[in-house]
């Protein structure tokens, strides 16, 4: 790897770790709307809150190296342009989101 | 040196997209959080191309392009759409308002100068 790549890399890594608040608060808010899907409670607001964080993390998991995480965010986006996402299929992307952005230990 | 205005309401993008573009090609980054703010610091800065979100609040890439053209001080600035939008639809409806070319999210920051440069024709 070249030295700026070997740079770049490493801010990468740096700026992952400052953003870990922000991923987490975008998963938070899916959370939230996934057991309101579950309880049959979902609003239109908060579906279209956790459509635009789906969306957000789509677009920024992959300059980090998670591009699974990307895919997932991608499929819970096109999940939540639904009136009434499915509340299972809702659950477990986001806990295969979580998943992928959770280092394995 | 190539000096590039990113605009999007997303710091870590926008964070990410310097740090890139700083380390691996040495261009000069200039940064708005808005379309509003962009408008204004690309008729202050000159900057050689604009890298542009589409989805921002307020105004949105396309709408802010739009007003850019309206202005001869910055309207032959190129500048490049920034899109989470993966279906053909977009990326034509995009291509359609006359910007230099689209780009990808997520994108890799180890290409996105290569990236740019290709899209622009920059053989430098």
């Amino acid at each position: 790897m070249s030295e700026a790549a070997d740079k770049t890399a490493a801010l990468l890594a740096n700026l992952w770790v400052k953003i870990q608040p922000i991923v987490e608060e975008r998963l938070a808010i899916l959370d939230r709307a996934s057991s309101a899907a579950s309880a049959g409670s979902l609003s239109l607001e908060l579906r279209k809150e956790a459509q635009s964080n789906a969306h957000k993390l789509a677009g920024a998991l992959g300059m980090y190296g998670f591009d699974e995480g990307t895919l997932v965010a991608r499929e819970l986006e096109r999940l939540l342009d639904t009136e009434a996402p499915e509340p299972v299929r809702f659950s477990e992307l986001v806990r295969e989101l979580r998943a992928s952005v959770t280092p394995k230990a | 040196m190539r000096r590039i205005l990113i605009i999007d309401d997303e710091d870590d993008i926008r964070e990410v997209a310097a740090l890139s573009l700083e380390a691996t090609a040495g261009w000069e980054i200039l940064a708005a959080h808005s379309g509003l703010e962009g408008i204004r610091a690309a008729a202050q800065e000159r900057p050689d191309a604009i890298l542009m979100d589409v989805m921002m609040p307020g105004m949105d890439g396309p709408t802010t392009f739009r007003q850019m053209q309206q202005n001869p001080d910055i309207a032959r600035i190129p500048v490049l759409l920034l899109t989470a939008k993966v279906q053909g639809v977009d990326q034509r409806r995009f291509a359609d308002l006359g910007v230099a070319g689209v780009l990808f999210k997520p994108f890799d920051p180890m290409t996105l100068a290569q990236e740019i440069s290709h899209a622009l024709g920059w053989k430098d």
